[in-house]
């Protein structure tokens, strides 16, 4: 019997596996959706080279419809390219080699089409690259092609360069809310030069940041590491080059590999260096794929297509948003996996809690995008397992917080969704050098707190009855919980009121 | 229940005076009235005991301290949350409940001394905050009574609806009574006697409601009969075992004991202990024990305690005192089971 092949269209691919993307269900689609355009938002004011300042806003349509809209003020979409951005599956600026926070263009478009099936709403973008001029769209894909739909185009001005975007989709706003809230307040951890406001049902919910001024360094494209290179890629860059000889070839294409080192590397492949191109055999090109991950003479990768939070900027957010008395920040990199570079960095902070555990609460963070689900599988977490956090005095003291952040021109995501780091042995080490490090800060910072004054046990078991007292002062209040770190180190640190008696 | 916004008002002022002070930078403190005995007077004309004036300070800042003040700001927030949820709970479960919320108690008789902490800071008794102890004593008599609790608001239930008696809990203590063809209110101490009252339909003949006590009765049992007393003005007969501990039951329901001496509305000074006093032991010649050392030690007790200083409680001390004889309420079977009914119940109420 015949069986009956079909291609089907890479649009009508995610539509069918939208679980992968994050668009499973009702909660998860508006949380996803937000955070997809506010990467696409806070990308484009990184370019702008100006303090971002977004707005989030969500709105309870009838039956369970609701619109997201995100207005930023970054560089706008140059117009001939807005259509496809949104109405085409795979289409995008990212595909260049630096950090990012989106990774395909891929997000952006996943939400169009999940909100297009799921209301039959077009999706209106307005932006503008200038200073006037703007143009508003309404669009939608067309799915079985992966090709846009212009419903409407038209000039429109718009208060200031930047792009605002409006998706209506099927969706939970009420049980998604928290996430968003949640999901901005950590971005602003890493991207705490940005502003954000969020409205819910056009009510100002929060403003977050900007915790800074200070701009991140922005990040240079930069050609890829050899080790970065696949089998398929080298195959695309022979191909484009067939005039040229092997070696330029790898000269040209490639970060870290000079005339010297690239004839070592094609001694290392046995391959004649003069060889052109064209005249490369297929078994040559795999057997240089092969030299290329396995010769050992090139240098690290350039970490100047990363831009990490950096030590100013990450303590003066986890200040800002968390209440931490103690603060340390550390840093690991650039190192590669795979060719990729990557720089793990981390904030430790420790302070008040009322809910503590013996192991510190973590906060994940890839490319300045907080990850907020699937955390157990997570390499970071599998690293913070690995301490034992006891030998520095965390247990039942003050509650520890750890920030870690990953930046790297690729993230190994674990699945689609983007949610938690897949167990790369590179990235782990550097985690785990980067947290021990932290936490003999912590530990050495809460023993110097023990020598001052009265035993560390006793102020744990003050601070703890303590906190206690403020949790459950406020929830018969029926207010938040009132700050106690500075009233107990108050106590504990000023040596001679004779309060313990 | 009409008295549980109030009470939750008062709860809520708690939290927020912590919380400011707090926000304040400052150590919450406390003041509770101190129900250490030195504090604990007799007031003869409320005819229980009360709390003196001397009051004790609580202070967040002491190491000393802030573990039973988290603990006290615990229990107050358990409280709300039961009150906002409807819900009851008892004093153990209050105590197991402890641990799912970080506080730690040491046993349960710390978690029953922080609640009644909480009693005397407030000035509202366990019971309005929904915290029962675990015992329950029961109720049969001729009095319909109307829920006022969630789920159960205005239905009605006659307290015969049990051949065994009703159990009093929370429902029933702050149920309010509609009809009645009572006329007394009689409290048993034991459970045998209790249902021999009910078999031999007694409460019909004395138009009584019985009360089954089962020793030192709970405090939802004592409101329940205070209520009935107020509101449909029944006199209070209590029949015990005829040995000091006995009496000492009847005691605290007429005057209050010391333990609860910051709660008020729970005594009823003109309820009368009708026996088994040592004079009934002889007049009836009742099969009885001798009484042993913790008998007497707590009858030269009592001799002492300012809630027995009428002559008629002295003149029942030294009564046991000569006889050093002790009679429990089922001794009257030896004269058939009938005759504490027919005889002796009708001499005592007649």
């Amino acid at each position: 019997m015949a069986a009956v092949f079909n291609s089907i269209s890479p649009a009508e691919f995610f539509y069918r596996n939208r679980h992968m993307a994050g668009f499973g269900n009702a909660t998860l689609a508006v949380y996803s959706t937000v955070r997809e355009l506010v990467e696409n938002s806070l990308d484009a004011c990184e370019d702008s080279g100006r303090l971002p300042f977004i707005i989030v806003d969500l709105v309870d349509e009838s039956h369970d419809f609701v619109s997201v809209t995100v207005a930023d003020n970054g560089t706008g979409i140059p117009y001939q390219h807005v259509s496809e951005s949104f109405g085409k599956m795979l289409f995008g600026s990212k595909y260049d080699t630096r950090q990012k926070r989106g990774t395909f263009g891929l997000g952006a478009t996943m939400a169009v089409l999940y909100g297009q099936i799921t209301t039959e709403h077009a999706v209106e973008v307005h932006t503008q690259t200038g200073t006037s001029g703007g143009h508003a769209y309404r669009l939608l894909i067309d799915i079985e092609h992966n090709v846009p739909i212009v419903e409407s185009d038209s000039t429109l001005d718009r208060d200031g360069p930047g792009t605002t975007v409006t998706i209506h989709i099927k969706g939970d706003l009420k049980r998604a809310q928290d996430r968003i809230l949640e999901y901005l307040r950590m971005t602003t951890i890493v991207t705490p030069h940005a502003k954000v406001l969020l409205r819910i049902n056009r009510i100002a919910t929060a403003t977050l940041g900007r915790w800074t001024e200070q701009l991140p360094s922005v990040p240079v494209v930069s050609k890829p590491h050899p080790r970065a290179a696949d089998l398929e890629m080298l195959k695309r860059l022979i191909a484009e080059n067939k005039q040229k000889s092997v070696r330029s070839i790898l000269v040209e294409s490639f970060q870290q590999v000079g005339d010297h080192t690239a004839a070592r590397l094609l001694r290392h492949a046995a391959l004649d260096s003069r060889k052109v191109g064209w005249s490369l055999s297929r078994e040559e090109i795999s057997r240089l794929s092969a030299a290329l991950k396995s010769f050992d003479g090139f240098a690290r990768p350039d970490g100047s297509c990363l831009s990490p939070v950096g030590r100013d900027s990450f303590l003066t957010s986890v200040k800002s948003v968390f209440p931490v008395s103690f603060c340390s920040y550390g840093r690991r990199g650039p190192s590669e996996w795979e060719g990729n570079p990557f720089v793990v960095e981390g904030v430790l902070a420790s302070g008040d809690s009322v809910d503590e555990s013996d192991v510190p609460v973590l906060y994940r963070f890839a490319n300045k995008v907080p990850l907020l689900y699937d955390a157990s599988d997570d390499v970071f977490m599998k690293v913070l397992k690995k301490i034992d956090w006891s030998k520095y005095c965390v247990r039942g003291a003050r509650q520890v917080y750890v920030f870690v952040h990953l930046s790297s021109t690729r993230i190994p995501y674990r699945a689609a969704g983007k949610q938690s780091i897949a167990l790369v042995p590179e990235i782990e080490a550097e985690a785990l050098t980067l947290l021990r490090g932290l936490a003999r800060e912590l530990g050495k910072s809460a023993r110097e707190l023990g020598h001052r004054g009265r035993s560390v046990k006793k102020m744990h078991e003050f601070a703890k009855s303590f906190r206690l007292i403020a949790k459950f002062g406020a929830s018969l209040a029926e207010s938040d919980i009132p700050p106690t770190e500075r009233l107990i180190s108050g106590l504990f640190e000023g040596s001679d009121n004779g309060r313990v008696d | 229940m009409v008295e549980s916004t109030n009470t939750r008002d008062i709860l809520v002022q708690l939290g927020k005076k912590v919380v400011q002070s707090i926000l304040n930078e400052e150590f919450p403190r406390l003041e509770i009235p101190d129900r250490s005995t030195d504090n604990i007077v007799f007031d003869p004309e409320q005819g229980q005991f009360v709390l003196g004036t001397t009051r004790v300070m609580r202070d967040s800042s002491k190491i000393r301290h802030v573990k039973s003040f988290a603990q006290l700001v615990w229990v107050a927030s358990f409280a709300k949350d039961l009150l906002d949820a409807s819900r009851t709970s008892s004093l153990r479960d209050l105590y197991y409940s402890s641990e799912a919320f970080g506080v730690k108690f040491v046993d349960q008789a710390e978690s029953d001394r922080i609640v009644a902490d909480l009693e005397s800071l407030s000035g509202m008794a366990r019971e309005d905050f929904g915290v029962f102890p675990e015992e329950h004593s029961s109720v049969y008599g001729q009095v319909t009574m109307r829920y006022t609790v969630p789920g159960y608001l205005g239905r009605e239930v006659d307290l015969t609806v049990s051949p065994d008696g009703l159990p009093i809990g929370p429902a029933l203590m702050t149920a309010e009574p509609v009809k009645s063809n009572a006329e007394i209110v009689l409290a048993v101490e034991c459970g045998g006697m209790f249902a021999r009252l009910i078999e031999t339909r007694a409460w019909e003949r004395f138009k009584a409601v019985l009360i089954h006590l089962g020793g030192q009765p709970p405090r939802s049992t004592r409101r329940l009969m205070r209520l009935l007393h107020d509101r449909l003005d029944l006199p209070v007969y209590i029949f015990t075992d005829g040995d000091p501990w006995g009496m000492h039951i009847a005691q605290v329901i007429i005057t209050g004991s010391a333990n609860a001496a910051h709660i008020r509305g729970l005594t009823i000074p003109d309820a009368r202990w009708i026996g088994v006093t040592p004079e009934d032991i002889v007049e009836y010649s009742l099969p009885c024990d001798s009484m042993n050392d913790a008998d007497i030690k707590r009858l030269d007790e009592l001799a002492l305690d300012s809630r027995y200083t009428g002559p008629e409680w002295q003149q029942h001390i030294s009564g046991f005192k000569d006889l050093r004889r002790k009679a429990e309420q089922q001794a009257f079977s030896r004269y058939g089971m009938d005759y504490v009914v027919d005889t002796y119940l009708a001499d005592k109420l007649a």
